[in-house]
């Protein structure tokens, strides 16, 4: 799957029809969290990202964008929420 | 002469048991995983919640767009009335909204609807008189709506069938948040993009009138 120039993660799946969970769409709630196993992104864009998501290799695809090629795992709310907990940074609990 | 046992005048519930529900249980049997609708809705309680309150202010700054200023004002006590409604139905599934309201805002399932030119609410808007655009604002508001209409969506997808209390409560709310997001289309595109795209609606009767969360009130009508 490839990304435009400034294109996020997640439309650029939507655009290759993939489905890919998502709430917010303005990198705030954890509904399209990912664990990101290879690769780098820019996330600028995100309402509320923390330097610890970053470290931890959690990142929220609706508005983050490549910098590097990625390999991703989805579905990955519930652990970045876990992450948040562990933090002691705030995260919605329904998603 | 025997009697028959009435079908529905026992159940899972022991009689005299305070400390369950029926209401509960019975949406659960039907197969709605209750803690979890319960946290969702307590996000999206939340979401209303500030909503309401970055609207106060966001309203305050389309001075001068008097019209703008006051469909955000419907918009805005429409969020309010989501939230009163929202709030009985988290208690009659066993739940509660957070004590500390700090928690409260922090778990709101959609961003804090900030002020433009005020990075993200950490300092007053420009004072050379300024501020910020209409425009700017509208986008604000026209992203809280979309977030409210994705959320209460979700809440009917989870509900439908299964629990006609919260998709009766979820579907209200959500015919409002569609409609708010209408306006802010017709207003954002012209007042943007000089582009006209009608939103199909007019105006409330009265000032947050609320025609669908408010028309049958359930609690506190």
């Amino acid at each position: 799957m490839w990304c435009t120039v400034g294109e996020h993660v997640l439309g650029a799946a939507r655009r290759a029809g993939v489905t890919l969970p998502s709430l917010c769409e303005q990198g705030w709630d954890l509904a399209c969290a990912v664990e990101v196993i290879e690769g780098r992104l820019d996330h600028a864009d995100a309402r509320r990202y923390y330097a610890a998501d970053e470290e931890a290799g959690f990142a929220l695809v609706c508005t983050a964008k490549p910098l590097t090629d990625l390999r991703l795992r989805t579905h990955q709310s519930a652990a970045m929420r876990a992450h948040r907990d562990r933090h002691g940074l705030p995260a919605p609990r329904g998603t | 002469m025997a009697t028959r046992a009435k079908k529905h005048a026992t159940g899972k519930v022991p009689a005299g048991d305070l400390t369950q529900r029926v209401g509960v249980e019975q949406i659960d049997a039907r197969g709605v995983n209750v803690p979890e609708l319960l946290e969702k809705l307590i996000d999206a309680a939340g979401a209303e919640f500030t909503t309401y309150y970055y609207y106060t202010i966001l309203r305050m700054y389309l001075a001068g767009n008097e019209d703008y200023k006051e469909i955000c004002e419907d918009a805005r006590l429409e969020d309010r009335a989501h939230f009163e409604l929202i709030t009985p139905r988290i208690y009659e599934l066993g739940g509660s909204i957070p004590y500390d309201i700090r928690e409260f805002a922090d778990r709101a399932g959609c961003p804090d609807a900030y002020l433009p030119g005020t990075e993200d609410g950490k300092q007053a808007p420009s004072a050379d008189g300024g501020g910020p655009t209409a425009a700017a604002i509208l986008e604000v508001l026209l992203e809280a709506e979309r977030c409210a209409i994705r959320t209460w969506s979700e809440v009917c997808d989870l509900t439908f069938g299964k629990d006609p209390r919260t998709y009766d409560m979820a579907a209200r709310i959500l015919n409002e948040e569609v409609e708010h997001e209408a306006w802010f289309i017709e207003l954002l595109s012209k007042e943007r993009d000089g582009v006209v795209r009608p939103s199909g609606h007019f105006r409330r009767g009265t000032p947050g009138e609320a025609p669908y969360s408010k028309n049958a009130g359930f609690y506190n009508p």
